[in-house]
């Protein structure tokens, strides 16, 4: 079997300054692994790579993922393979229906495994049932994407995006930032509910306490564009305590 | 550039029906010449082309309108063919209030009304294209809406032009009378159209109290050119609002002018264009503000790609009486390709000091964070650019009032980029 996804020696650069210097990662099926970090160390840079911004200069020994090497594809082709990320900051887009959008990516990505459009009945009916999921009002679903939501509904509509397309990789860029303590346990419960032995996550975050609710298989910090330390889930709450000056002390930051 | 009076030359046999038509003739030969991009007007579109060439009488003849019509639309339809009036193929539909015909088959009260009013607002002294008009039209359509009378049905003008290097020079006449409404549609196709030119002039005249809306669909087909001249000229508290919607046309010149005479009137412009290969669209608009408290708004959004080209040029006049003006002025247009590319500029000229202006105009690419997030999604880029572009007409979009049209003008979209897949 072809590894799940793998990066060896990921470097990226915009508009010459280098932002990753190197990264080395590998996720398994049924994992999920949690990055941290302090602001600007590359963390949602890591996680636009993978998505395929096209701003970035990109070089690497190896990204692969399902079989794919990943900077070869479209970000469209990413997402319909199964990859998916959810946004540190999701965009407005007023005038674009939520409806239509997910419309129109749910059928994209059914396309993409030779089916036909999904029919408007089982439309509605799996978008309630994803809505329930996280629990995201359904007014939201009928204004334009993200157009004057608060930062926490956001958030929330990130994750119902995803239950909509239920990935095989599911990056969760600082989504716990913003949400207050009942959203986030449904946030985190709404990912539980969409893990198997079959997908995985990234789990992007700040804060020890989503990962009471998201439990990680791995804690990897991210500094100046590197891994500077792997853990299990108890290198999340040893950060939680010391802060992140014991790990990058010592560590040349440019 | 081929010698004006060759050209004139083959439309001489038309025959002169209306004592304004002598005028003009007259005017045109002697004085008069066609514009150059030395005129400031016309800088940036050549009209050499249109003048140039040959044009033959085809007797090109659609045997049905069916495949014309606009889907799910229920108007009531009369049909020029080459810009003569057809009978057989028009509606005889009629409302109360409404006279829908032909303005050569006017007879009686309407006939008078003609005389009195043909010619009265286009300008044919000083623009060579209205003078042409005005000297070699054939006919053109008639609307008549009486004092007092709502109509209820879209009135549509089929404007068909059909066969090699044919000319179709229509002339038409709205009176909408005191406190009256109605909705008309000035459907132009290029049926089987090579080469040709069609040059229309529209004259309209908004009594106190109406409601005029005026929608012009423009698909003339990509070797033909087009020249559409629209004088709206509206006097007491009177609303009027001309949607442009330009789908095709080697060279399309829009003129569209509003005469705002009454105190009180609302005047409103939007246009709409999605232009591709090698077109090029000009929209010249000019709305002239005569008498205080009136409104304008204007909004014109267009797409471009491939290596169109095209001009904006909005002008607005406030006169010294027309105190308390409010004035409203936009362009805004996405490039979808390095080589397409437009002229857009607003021309103000304000004589009165109690007046609220504003313009803006906008040359611009999709938005780069929205693309990428709709990819993220698995829409390509195609379709991501689709949604946008969508989202971007959505504001013109919502002024068409007439539900099946507003589903037509999407559809158009939709099938640009269809095209633009392909
Ligand atoms: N266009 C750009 N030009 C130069 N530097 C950039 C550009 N875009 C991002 N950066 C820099 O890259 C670094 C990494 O940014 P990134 O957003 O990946 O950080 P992060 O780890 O996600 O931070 P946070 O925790 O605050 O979200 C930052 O220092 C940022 O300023
Ligand atoms: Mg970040």
């Amino acid at each position: 079997m072809s590894d799940f996804l793998k990066i060896k020696n990921l470097k990226a650069s915009i508009d010459g300054n280098q932002i990753l210097k190197g990264i080395d990662l590998e996720v398994k099926p049924g994992e999920v692994h949690a990055i941290m970090g302090p602001n600007g160390s590359g963390k949602s840079t890591l996680a636009s790579v993978l998505a395929g911004r096209e701003e970035y200069e990109v070089e690497a020994d190896e990204v692969s993922y399902l079989g794919d090497d990943v900077l070869e594809l479209a970000p469209e082709e990413r997402s319909r393979a199964g990859l998916f990320l959810a946004f540190q900051y999701p965009v407005e887009i007023p005038g674009v229906s939520n409806i239509n959008f997910l419309k129109a990516a749910v059928n994209a990505k059914r396309k993409h495994r030779g089916l036909d459009d999904i029919s408007a009945k089982d439309f509605m009916f799996m978008m309630k049932e994803k809505q329930a999921l996280v629990e995201l009002k359904q007014s939201l679903a009928n204004r334009s994407v993200n157009e004057g939501f608060s930062g926490g509904e956001k958030k929330r509509n990130e994750i119902f995006q995803m239950a909509m397309l239920e990935p095989r990789l599911g990056i969760l860029d600082e989504t716990d930032s913003g949400l207050d303590i009942d959203a986030l346990k449904i946030v985190a419960n709404g990912v539980n509910k969409l893990k198997n032995d079959e997908n995985a996550f990234i789990v992007i975050t700040h804060y020890q306490r989503l990962l009471d609710y998201i439990i990680p298989d791995f804690v990897h910090v991210l500094f100046d564009g590197r891994i500077v330390k792997s853990g299990d889930k108890t290198l999340a709450l040893e950060l939680e305590e010391k802060g992140y000056d014991w790990l990058t002390n010592g560590v040349e930051a440019i | 550039m081929g010698d004006k009076q060759t050209f004139l030359k083959q439309f001489d046999s038309i025959p002169a029906v209306f004592p304004v038509q002598g005028t003009a003739r007259a005017h045109i030969h002697n004085g008069l010449d066609f514009p150059t991009t030395r005129d400031e007007y016309w800088k940036y579109t050549r009209v050499n082309a249109i003048l140039d060439k040959d044009y033959i009488d085809n007797s090109w003849m659609p045997s049905s309108i069916n495949e014309y019509s606009i889907p799910a639309m229920d108007s009531i339809d009369i049909v020029f063919v080459n810009g003569g009036f057809n009978k057989e193929l028009s509606s005889n539909a009629s409302e109360s209030g409404l006279v829908f015909g032909s303005v050569l088959n006017q007879d009686g009260e309407n006939k008078n009304l003609i005389l009195e009013h043909l010619g009265k607002y286009a300008d044919s002294e000083k623009h060579a294209f209205s003078a042409f008009n005005t000297s070699y039209f054939k006919d053109g359509a008639f609307i008549r809406i009486k004092k007092g009378c709502e109509i209820k049905r879209p009135l549509r003008i089929l404007n068909l032009s059909g066969g090699v290097n044919q000319a179709n020079n229509l002339r038409n006449l709205f009176l909408i009378e005191e406190n009256a409404q109605v909705q008309i549609i000035a459907h132009n196709i290029g049926a089987e159209l090579q080469g040709g030119f069609v040059n229309v002039v529209t004259e309209v005249s908004v009594g106190d109290g109406s409601n005029l809306e005026y929608y012009l669909i423009e698909n003339d087909g990509d070797e033909s050119s087009l020249i559409n001249t629209t004088h709206v000229h509206q006097a007491g508290t009177s609303t009027a609002k001309v949607v442009t919607l330009t789908q095709s046309g080697r060279l399309v010149r829009n003129n569209l002018n509003f005469d705002i005479n009454g105190q009180g009137c609302e005047s409103n412009m939007y246009g709409i264009y999605f232009t591709s290969g090698k077109q090029h669209l000009d929209n010249h608009t000019y709305a002239d503000h005569r008498s205080p408290n009136c409104e304008s708004n204007e909004l014109y959004k267009g797409v471009m790609t491939e290596r169109s080209t095209g001009v904006f040029n909005g002008k607005i006049m406030v006169r010294q009486e027309a105190q308390k003006t409010n004035a409203f002025q936009s362009n805004q247009n996405i490039l979808l390709s390095d080589n397409a590319s437009i002229n857009t500029k607003p021309e103000l000229e304000i004589y009165a000091d109690d007046v609220k202006c504003s313009h803006g105009c906008t040359i611009g690419q999709l938005d780069d964070e929205a693309l990428f997030y709709l990819r993220s999604r698995g829409l390509n880029k195609l379709e991501a650019s689709k949604l946008l572009i969508q989202a971007f007409a959505g504001d013109v979009l919502e002024e068409i009032s007439i539900p099946a049209l507003q589903e037509y003008v999407a559809e158009f979209i939709h099938k640009k980029f269809e095209d633009l897949d392909a």
